[in-house]
């Protein structure tokens, strides 16, 4: 009966808090919804595996890597929202999207209550990139929409360009030494 | 004074931004904010200086200065937080912050119609005390067609 009652005080809890996963790039702290973020890796784990590609319509991508048959664009975190930049450590693999992004470090997780919604007097790009704004201990942080990193016709010219250094590497592969 | 005449002669918050002093209509004006933190995130909408929290709320602090005098100022410490309405028909309204040195007074006078060659966002003068007073339309003084510039509001410089 007492664990019944401390699992519903528990859902009753997880139903009004969001997690979210706070990280930094740069100086800035940014949150994204735990939900949304599949793996974090560092990026020295990655770099075997990534695959460099460089589009000038894209230039905030700059590398490819494969995880379970799915190629993922590694965008930069720094040249997405137009900060100084970095060296990141660390790379966000984002679910459901196929989306890995650079930063430097992850602060911490913290559970949420509310996400306010962005003023309507940010009009820019802005409103791309945020689902909304958290106060946490007296500090305003965005929260990451995680499809706002690439748009679907920046995915489509990358897919393209993926498509072409695949065939490059199997024509590289088929021609013997 | 008769009762039309007082229903001609409005209230106005009186502010000073740089070291000229503007009006907003009172009606607008929701509080006079002491200094509290400003908070910044990356953007590209421009004018927004970032962002405070008041009475639990989020609240979008422009910094009109250099549309108004032409410099930044560093002297505004308090913010004015007035009601900005947004669409063509004003559906909805957010309040919005103004940098302010803290100098707001409340006054009572007729609008005059703004001279020709005004802004377009002064919406008309007041007369107090041998001064000309602009009156400020928020609107359009943040709206983007009559910014300055349309640099990116970065946090950091872009690289």
């Amino acid at each position: 009966m007492k664990i019944a009652t401390q699992d519903t005080a528990k859902s009753r809890r997880s139903r009004s808090t969001e997690a979210v996963i706070l990280f930094c790039i740069g100086t800035q702290t940014f949150a994204i919804a735990a939900d949304a973020v599949q793996e974090i890796r560092s990026t020295d784990s990655l770099a075997t595996a990534a695959i460099e590609m460089e589009l000038a319509e894209v230039p905030k991508v700059r590398h490819l890597v494969e995880r379970s048959h799915r190629t993922y664009y590694v965008v930069s975190g720094c040249a997405h929202f137009g900060l100084r930049v970095t060296r990141p450590t660390l790379v966000l693999i984002l679910r459901q999207i196929r989306t890995a992004v650079l930063v430097d470090s992850i602060e911490r997780m913290a559970d949420v209550s509310s996400v306010h919604a962005l003023p309507q007097a940010f009009q820019g790009e802005e409103r791309q990139w945020y689902r909304g704004l958290i106060y946490i201990e007296d500090r305003v942080i965005p929260v990451i929409k995680p499809d706002g990193f690439l748009t679907p016709e920046e995915f489509a010219r990358l897919d393209r360009a993926a498509k072409a250094i695949e065939s490059r590497h199997a024509l590289e592969g088929a021609v013997p030494a | 004074m008769s009762a039309p005449e007082n229903r001609a002669r409005k209230s106005w918050v009186l502010l000073h931004v740089g070291n000229r002093r503007f009006a907003l209509p009172a009606e607008s004006v929701m509080e006079l904010a002491p200094p509290v933190r400003l908070h910044n995130f990356p953007h590209t909408s421009s004018l927004i200086a970032g962002v405070i929290v008041r009475r639990g709320r989020i609240v979008p602090v422009y910094d009109v200065s250099p549309v108004l005098c032409g410099r930044e100022s560093s002297v505004h410490r308090f913010y004015l937080i007035a009601e900005r309405t947004f669409g063509t028909g004003n559906e909805t309204s957010e309040a919005s912050a103004i940098p302010v040195n803290g100098e707001c007074e409340l006054a009572t006078s007729e609008m005059q119609p703004p001279p020709e060659n005004a802004r377009p966002y002064f919406s008309g003068t007041l007369t107090i005390e041998n001064e000309n007073i602009d009156v400020l339309d928020l609107q359009k003084l943040v709206s983007a067609e009559h910014q300055n510039s349309s640099a990116t509001n970065q946090v950091e410089p872009r690289p």
